[in-house]
């Protein structure tokens, strides 16, 4: 026996109900009608159905654009009874609780050291950190560390996307890690400040991803010689808003490796992107790269947009309309911020226990820099160097107790003072009012301080020769 | 209701009041209708756990509010871009990708054209309004011209752009498998534009490939209109200017198979070149006859003399011998063609400063890069250059030793220019003693085990090098 197809009648809540009127010309029965009355709760007028000639045939419900519109009358509640807040189910989701899955550690086998490009090792080192979806434009020089991965990744069944551009490239990147997978970029100077709105809205919505900044000669198109010149950005400019994220600065291939799978462990620990600053010098400079003995399998936080049934009631978003709302989350941001400042500084020391002269440089002029210590220490000199591998959080906790018995501090940077602007500003928020005098070795343009140059400074300042 | 709506509207203003229940849409509004018929589709295709909803920027970025689904807000324009990053994450996930009319057609052009074109399982749902809702009633790239809006107060005039006809940019692609331009205004088009979301997001579960909706909503708020004559006002106006209709509509065959990303260890340390040689230690001691401690190379040509090639030799000899070595080459557009020079270290620990702004050893290829390095070789260091290209090397006032080769010569009579490179690594050899003959013999294997046949030819000139330093 053929069933006859059920069609209940519609009823709506009038509180849900605009007004809007769509549903009177849907209707072929003209059983709705415009209301007169204004509805004390919402302020609007809502529609009245008069439902003798109703056959059910929904076209009203089809028309109304709200959710909890027009709606098919129950067959057993009488909804004119009930409370509109308790009708559509106490839970407003059935979705599960996410938890996290963890990342698995594999053992690498030993091998012989490779001999490298610095932007190769950055690759290797995403690999080997468990990256598998890469992002990116070509610019140069940073363009072989995006080639290396768009030979390598479909053998690994990974992904390689040249973007239409930088800022489809940062996005590209959110959607990958809104996913909770561990994505990076490389990029250069002018590509860098195209991904800053980006990574400002990475920051907001707190996800994780590795942005290596291999920087050349600006401003504008400026050249493609090494530059330090998006240390500001970097430390101080990520976009807009109340932004930070930390910043790594390797002066070796080797450290390229180390220093990008300690980004990707990093950028996932505190939910935070991380920028890794190389300059066009350490992108192209080949070396001695060992590779270390595990490797990583990622898994899926918690917090992911995978597009399956544990993450389904996840939300990636920046927004948070009322005041109250985004101050608290800027309050929660801070507090991140802190714990980087408080765990993640880092540096490395030359020769800076006796230092009478402390040289700070990082990047490829803190190897001039070494060299220049070590010429300066065999003249008898004093000389040492404080190298930071995070310039932002700068490592003012290990600068700090070296002060006591420097009396110069020269800052080696191929930039118009940007690293020596994050040193004072260190000094300045550390409360420290009473440091060595500061002198510099700068260059710009893609010309880089010169190792006879630092000797030069230094052996100029008064109280070495004396 | 559609089960892919949420029960309670909590994100909306913390779900309180009205609402808990209630959109932030005003009477009368589009978006409404197209999430209604978003949800049902992913109901209806019972996707709800796999699907993720991208949020854009305009009236509705709250989106998020109300699909039970992954949600995920994009930056302006770039909810394609975003989608995409989620799509290629899990193949598996089902993105919807939806965007007003500022939002994908005029700030997100090149996002939607990319991904269109990128032609993957992806579907988009347009709601062209023909104004800015959420700024509050300015121009679109779709308003019609002599529509006033706050900022064409005169009506659109040509120079303010002609409104853009997305489904049609979409169908002239190349990409998309399904575009179509569905809209609103009554019982009849709310049907096909149900039918047409439905079908989009269907061809995604099915593997198919990129599917575009447009759908021409109402915006009775800026239009300055009734609900009621924004619907006429679409049919009569927009209607014209923006065709309803099937586009594009190809049978395809399911496409999307992306499988799982690999983590096996040992694939991974192949692939970047990771191999145990014991490659043997020739070298007694340190090369420190030359520089005690780091020894400072510069190797300058023409592009395509091979002086990046000699150099990472050197470099990788120098690290099989258990030293450090670092080599820069120059780079940019001078490497591809011009004048082609690399810095090479080599130190018995560590290399300091990799550059050699005054190197113990040059080696030259043409008369330009002896003429501007030559003199800037450390007082007791050696040069070595080309004779068959410099008949004359000029006069260098300082102190370093002057070696001619004739590289290019040697390396013609074996009958290939290119390993004239080699050549000059054997009179290296023979000038510096930099290293063991074989050290350099076991690098130039090393980086010709893929190319066997190469190996005899380049040892022979490595060995005519030698003796032509010998033989001078």
């Amino acid at each position: 026996m053929p069933t006859v197809k059920e069609r209940p009648k519609p009823f709506v809540f009038p509180e849900f109900c605009k007004g809007c009127g769509r549903c009177i010309e849907a209707c072929p029965k003209h059983c709705i009608e415009i209301g007169t009355e204004i509805n004390p709760a919402t302020g609007l007028i809502p529609v009245v159905l008069k439902l003798d000639l109703c056959n059910g045939c929904q076209l009203c419900i089809d028309a109304c654009p709200e959710p909890f519109g027009l709606q098919p009358q129950p067959k057993e509640l009488d909804f004119e009874l009930m409370d509109p807040e308790k009708m559509f189910g106490e839970k407003p989701t059935t979705a599960p609780v996410p938890y996290p899955i963890l990342d698995t550690v594999i053992q690498l086998p030993q091998v012989d050291p490779l001999v490298i490009k610095g932007t190769y090792a950055s690759a290797i080192g995403a690999l080997l950190a468990g990256c598998r979806h890469f992002f990116g434009y070509p610019i140069t020089p940073s363009t072989e560390g995006a080639e290396l991965m768009a030979k390598l990744l479909p053998d690994l069944n990974g992904i390689f996307v040249q973007a239409v551009s930088e800022v489809a490239t940062v996005n590209m990147m959110y959607g990958c890690s809104g996913a909770g997978l561990p994505c990076m970029t490389f990029t250069s100077s002018p590509g860098f400040s195209l991904m800053l709105e980006g990574i400002s809205y990475m920051v907001g919505a707190e996800l994780p991803a590795v942005f290596v900044n291999i920087m050349r000669g600006g401003p504008g198109l400026g050249n493609i010689a090494p530059e330090q010149a998006d240390i500001k950005l970097a430390c101080r400019g990520l976009g807009h808003g109340n932004t930070h994220a930390i910043v790594l600065t390797p002066s070796t291939p080797q450290e390229m490796l180390n220093l990008t799978m300690l980004a990707f462990e990093l950028t996932f620990k505190y939910r935070n992107p991380v920028v890794l600053l190389g300059d066009g010098y350490l992108g192209q400079i080949t070396g001695k790269v060992e590779l270390p003995k595990t490797m990583i399998k990622p898994g899926i936080p918690e917090w992911a947009v995978f597009g399956d049934e544990m993450h389904r009631r996840n939300l990636i978003c920046s927004i948070f309309l009322s005041e109250q709302d985004l101050e608290q989350h800027n309050i929660h941001l801070n507090d991140k911020y802190a714990s980087m400042i408080e765990a993640e500084q880092r540096a490395d020391l030359f020769y800076c226990d006796d230092a009478d002269v402390i040289l700070i440089a990082c990047n490829t002029p803190a190897r001039m820099a070494k060299g220049a210590v070590e010429q300066l220490r065999s003249q008898g000199i004093k000389a040492g160097l404080f190298r930071p591998i995070t310039l932002w959080p700068f490592p003012i906790e290990t600068l700090k107790p070296l002060l006591k018995q420097a009396e110069h501090l020269v800052v080696v940077e191929a930039s118009a003072g940007q690293l020596e602007d994050e040193v004072r500003l260190a000094l300045s928020n550390a409360g420290i009012r009473d440091y060595p005098e500061i002198s510099h070795v700068q260059h710009f343009g893609g010309v880089l301080p010169q190792q006879h140059e630092i000797i030069h400074t230094v052996l100029s300042l008064e109280e070495v020769l004396s | 209701m559609s089960a892919a709506f949420y029960n309670k509207f909590e994100r909306h203003a913390h779900g309180e009041g009205l609402k808990g229940h209630s959109t932030h849409y005003c009477p009368g509004c589009g978006h409404g209708l197209a999430h209604k018929f978003m949800a049902q589709a992913i109901q209806d295709l019972n996707i709800q756990d796999r699907t993720i909803a991208i949020s854009p920027v305009g009236c509705s970025v709250f989106l998020y509010y109300y699909m039970d689904v992954g949600n995920s807000q994009a930056a302006h324009g770039r909810a394609p871009a975003v989608a995409l990053g989620h799509k290629v994450a899990n193949p598996n996930s089902i993105v919807i990708s939806y965007q007003g009319d500022g939002d994908l057609a005029s700030i997100g052009l090149a996002e939607i054209m990319q991904v269109a074109q990128m032609g993957i399982p992806i579907t988009v749902i347009f709601v062209n309004n023909a104004i800015y809702g959420m700024t509050g009633g300015q121009m679109a790239p779709t308003t019609l011209i002599g529509q006033k809006t706050a900022t064409t107060p005169h009506g659109r005039t040509n120079f303010a752009g002609q409104p853009l006809k997305m489904a049609e940019v979409m169908a002239q692609l190349d990409g998309p498998v399904y575009v179509e331009r569905v809209a609103l205004y009554d019982n009849k088009q709310r049907n096909r534009a149900h039918k047409a979301i439905h079908k989009a997001i269907q061809l995604q579960v099915e593997g198919k490939g990129f599917a575009f909706v447009e759908v021409l909503a109402e915006c009775p708020t800026h239009l300055k209109m009734t609900p009621s004559q924004a619907e006429e006002w679409v049919r009569d106006y927009m209607t014209p200017i923006f065709p309803l209709g099937v586009k594009k509509d190809l049978t395809v065959e399911p496409m999307w198979d992306v499988k799982s990303p690999d983590f096996d260890p040992k694939k991974l340390t192949q692939l970047v070149g990771g191999t145990i040689e014991s490659v043997p230690k020739f070298a007694k001691t340190f090369p420190s006859h030359i520089a005690q401690h780091d020894i400072a190379l510069k190797l300058a040509g023409a592009g395509g003399d091979g002086a990046q090639t000699a150099a990472m030799l050197i470099t990788k000899a120098g690290i099989n011998e258990g030293y450090d070595a670092t080599h820069i080459p120059s780079y940019g557009p001078e490497s591809r063609g011009g004048t082609s020079y690399a810095d090479v270290h080599i130190a018995d620990t560590e290399v300091l400063s990799p550059a050699s702004p005054n190197p113990h050893i040059l080696i030259a290829f043409n008369a330009p890069s002896l003429a501007k390095f030559g003199p800037q070789v450390q007082a007791g260091g050696t040069i070595i250059y080309d004779s068959s290209v410099i008949t004359e090397p000029p006069a260098l006032h300082n102190a370093a030793k002057l070696v001619g080769v004739p590289f290019t010569e040697i390396a013609a009579d074996l009958g290939k220019t290119m390993v004239k490179n080699i050549v000059a690594l054997g009179a290296l050899q023979a000038a510096t003693g930099i290293y063991p003959q074989d050290t350099f013999l076991t690098a130039i294997r090393q980086a010709l085990k893929d190319k066997c046949a190469m190996i005899p030819l380049n040892e022979e000139a490595f060995s005519w090098g030698m003796k032509a330093f010998h033989g001078r």
